[in-house]
């Protein structure tokens, strides 16, 4: 098992958020989390790789805990990809991407952009590589942060809404490049409404709500045969074009 | 002439002593304000508050009549202690400003991949910060050049002071003589501040690159 989340619990102020969510995911799997907003979608994934500290709960990666003692070494094997890229404005986007293994991993300045150079490649990027974040369009920025992820060569990456600050045209180049990683083994788990995605790449969707997991099975069974009426609800309108 | 040449150069002796001291001290205290422990964040307000809150020449005259009396420390460095703590107490509000500018996603992108908050700081958010505090220093500078004048109060014989000298030994045409005063700050702040901007042009990222004159 690579990830093991277990009751993991948290509050903020009186509002509890998260009510005790558990799961599995095993190596090369990708799972899709989906719920209507404000359900705590991303505070569970940034309690994963402790960004935000839970209540109560544990994560274990590859059968180690995750704790406030290995927590930076933990989280190079958990890459996080943000709704808003989050690039290094004052980097261009190889040194981006070189970053990570230059300054965590002990590689020296060539072979980081060596590296660098390979994941920009992956995610389609190569001629890129000199530009600055400000000069990149949205989809170009969140391929970057992509690769960034890559070169840190995780045992799992986080999504949180990869494409919803994207413009609806800008969506499918993201898409196609977490297709391809789901195809090549990259064990991948992805908050968003991406019905696409969903369909092609995941092994599991997850839906919750108000803090909880109501419902969890492959995608043939929560798209065409839903349990529960609330999972059938919000399915109906987000593939009816809506956004929740 | 020569006089004055010398004041000049002790001016801008004393001037760069006291941006130094207050560029190194200015940026530990934003740090401490913006990432702090509260324990840590509290002294450093204090410190920045008092320093801020009182007029430089009653800085000048504490620290050359009151510190002197417990430590050995001739005019110049108490003139480079008082002014230099209390440009410390402004260049950290540059820097605090600059830091909070930062876009906080960069600082948890950074944390994300496993860098500590040391790490995060020195390579993701410094370096941002640095860059946009290039701006609002160049009026710091501006504002100690002219400062350096009020050393003249507890006997450093910079620029003003030698032109006072001038005036009582010779006698010499007090406006003349004040004239080039004047003149030699002009074209200090002038220089001082055309290098800052090509500075802040050279270090501009594409994208944000900076419009219109100095
Ligand atoms: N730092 C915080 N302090 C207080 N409340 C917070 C904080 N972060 C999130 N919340 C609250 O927790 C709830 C869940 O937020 P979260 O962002 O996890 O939801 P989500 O499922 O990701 O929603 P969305 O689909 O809109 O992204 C929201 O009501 C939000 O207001
Ligand atoms: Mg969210």
């Amino acid at each position: 098992m690579l990830l093991r989340v277990e009751n993991i619990h948290k509050s903020y102020g009186d509002a509890e958020i998260l009510k005790g969510v558990s799961f599995d995911m095993e190596p090369g799997q990708s799972k899709v989390i989906m719920g209507p907003s404000g359900t705590g979608k991303s505070t569970l994934l940034r309690c994963i790789n402790h960004l935000t500290e839970p209540d109560q709960g544990h994560v274990f990666v590859d059968g180690e805990e995750l704790t406030s003692k290995n927590l930076n070494a933990m989280r190079q094997k958990v890459a996080f990809v943000f709704q808003d890229f989050n690039l290094f404005t004052h980097l261009r986007t190889v040194d981006n991407v070189a970053i990570g293994p230059r300054k965590l991993r002990g590689f020296d300045k060539k072979a980081a952009l060596d590296l660098a150079y390979q994941e920009l490649d992956r995610v389609g990027l190569s001629d890129r590589a000199d530009a600055y974040p400000a000069e990149l369009s949205g989809g170009q920025q969140q391929r970057a942060s992509i690769a960034r992820a890559l070169a840190m060569e995780p045992k799992l990456i986080l999504f949180d809404e990869p494409t919803s600050a994207l413009d609806p045209e800008l969506t499918g180049e993201v898409v196609s490049v977490m297709n391809k990683l789901a195809s090549e083994g990259m064990t991948m788990l992805v908050v968003s409404h991406e019905i696409g995605f969903a369909r092609q790449a995941a092994d599991e969707i997850i839906f919750m709500e108000g803090g909880k997991i109501i419902e969890q099975g492959p995608p043939s069974q929560i798209f065409e045969a839903p349990q529960q009426d609330r999972t059938r609800a919000f399915l109906n309108v987000i593939e009816h074009g809506g956004h929740e | 002439m020569p006089y004055l040449v010398h004041g000049l150069s002790v001016a801008i002796a004393l001037l760069v002593c006291l941006l130094s001291l207050g560029l190194v001290l200015g940026l530990l205290l934003s740090v401490a304000e913006v990432y702090g422990h509260w324990t840590l964040r509290i002294p450093c307000t204090v410190f920045e508050r008092i320093f801020r809150g009182i007029p430089a020449i009653v800085l000048l005259l504490l620290f050359y009549y009151g510190v002197t009396d417990f430590i050995e420390m001739g005019s110049f460095m108490a003139a480079v202690l008082a002014l230099g703590l209390r440009s410390a107490a402004y260049q950290s509000q540059i820097f605090r400003g600059a830091f909070l500018s930062v876009p906080q996603g960069q600082m948890m992108a950074a944390r994300a991949m496993g860098m500590n908050k040391f790490q995060a700081i020195r390579d993701i958010v410094l370096p941002q910060a640095l860059r946009m505090s290039i701006g609002p220093w160049t009026n710091e500078f501006s504002s100690e050049l002219k400062a350096t004048s009020l050393a003249y109060v507890i006997g450093v014989v910079e620029l003003t002071r030698q032109a006072k000298y001038i005036i009582s030994n010779t006698q010499g045409n007090i406006l003349i003589v004040f004239a080039v005063v004047a003149l030699m700050y002009f074209i200090v702040n002038r220089a001082g501040n055309w290098a800052l901007y090509r500075l802040e042009n050279r270090l501009a990222l594409p994208g944000f690159e900076h419009r219109g004159d100095a």
